[in-house]
């Protein structure tokens, strides 16, 4: 047993202890423009970066990661040109409304379907998803099937436009994926809705 | 045709394992590519194509002159370039019974990283790692590269 698990030891330690695998991590915007923060960490300690074109560099597990430097367009470039240029357009999100307790679209959410349907054959979409999706009042249960109702009536206009449905999911969201977060019971038209993505 | 019932056990058990399977659902497609790409699913090798579905635990590999963009169920979007290998390690998007946990392996290569959905809902369940390191996020984009 004791044998075994020196074996163990010595594989794993191979395994992780032969290659330093240095490590660089750099912020930038995300596609709105938004940079938020990153943490970096290892064994020996943790790096935050805040800042846009800010990077650390991680040497290996033990050591503290370095402190935070700038990375110029070009150095960025050199190193992650051929990832960024490979990036996949961001999906696009179109938000649906509904008259109170039914599924039939409010005027200004029913222009959106020709839209979807145009976003779909322009980006050749294999990957599309309807979410239903609900606020924290009334019953839990009724708003999942009424938000799961909504996604199926719009997945059935979509199917109707000539998209396949294989490339479809519909679900409803329930009450989890708040676009307005809220206490439990508080009623938030915003959050009554359902979002179709198009990937 | 009538088949006997033994025969007709012995299919549905041949069957199981590929029911069992196609009950996972997959965690977001591939959707861009540029020359070769590989994703490694249990023992086999499949030849990355667009609109492919990813599942949890595979792995994505590049070659020298492949690279590919992944984009996640939550709207998480990792791109990886030449000589990269990715592992879906965990990833679990379940809003309705809010459930959020993520673990991407990033084993070696360069990557572009853009929180989803649950970097905006539960950030803390996403966890990047590299041999090296761990990384964690607050709604944003980030690069990452590593060397061997």
């Amino acid at each position: 047993m004791i044998r075994k698990s020196f074996i163990f030891l010595c594989l794993a330690g191979l395994l992780t202890g032969c290659c330093p695998h240095r490590t660089t991590v750099v912020l930038v915007p995300d596609p709105e423009g938004h940079v938020g923060t990153v943490a970096v960490q290892t064994q020996g300690g943790e790096q935050i970066i805040a800042e846009s074109g800010q990077g650390v560099i991680v040497k290996n597990e033990k050591d503290a990661p370095s402190p935070a430097t700038s990375f110029n367009e070009q150095d960025i470039r050199d190193i992650f040109g051929k990832a960024l240029d490979i990036e996949p357009p961001v999906p696009e999100k179109f938000v649906l409304q509904f008259k109170i307790d039914s599924t039939a679209l409010l005027p200004e959410s029913e222009i959106l379907i020709p839209k979807i349907i145009d976003s779909i054959r322009q980006r050749a979409s294999f990957d599309i998803s309807i979410n239903g999706h609900s606020d924290r009042a009334g019953k839990d249960g009724y708003n999942l099937e009424l938000s799961l109702k909504r996604a199926r009536y719009i997945e059935g206009l979509i199917v109707k436009a000539g998209i396949d449905k294989k490339y479809i999911t519909t679900t409803s969201h329930g009450e989890g994926n708040p676009v307005i977060f809220t206490a439990d019971g508080v009623a938030e038209p915003r959050n009554r809705r359902v979002e179709v993505i198009v990937r | 045709m009538v088949m006997k019932p033994c025969f007709c056990m012995l299919i549905v058990f041949l069957l199981l394992p590929v029911l069992v399977l196609a009950e996972e659902a997959p965690v977001g497609s591939i959707k861009t590519l540029d020359g070769e790409v590989v994703v490694v699913r249990k023992d086999q090798m499949l030849p990355a194509a667009i609109g492919m579905p990813v599942f949890k635990g595979d792995i994505a590999q590049t070659s020298k002159t492949g690279s590919v963009g992944i984009v996640f169920r939550d709207d998480t979007i990792i791109s990886l370039g030449p000589e990269s290998t990715l592992n879906i390690a965990e990833y679990v998007f379940e809003p309705k019974t809010e459930q959020f946990s993520v673990l991407m392996k990033m084993l070696k290569g360069t990557f572009v990283y853009i929180s989803g959905a649950i970097g905006r809902l539960s950030p803390e369940a996403i966890r990047l790692e590299t041999p090296s390191s761990m990384i964690g996020i607050r709604g944003t984009k980030i690069l990452i590269e590593v060397n061997e």
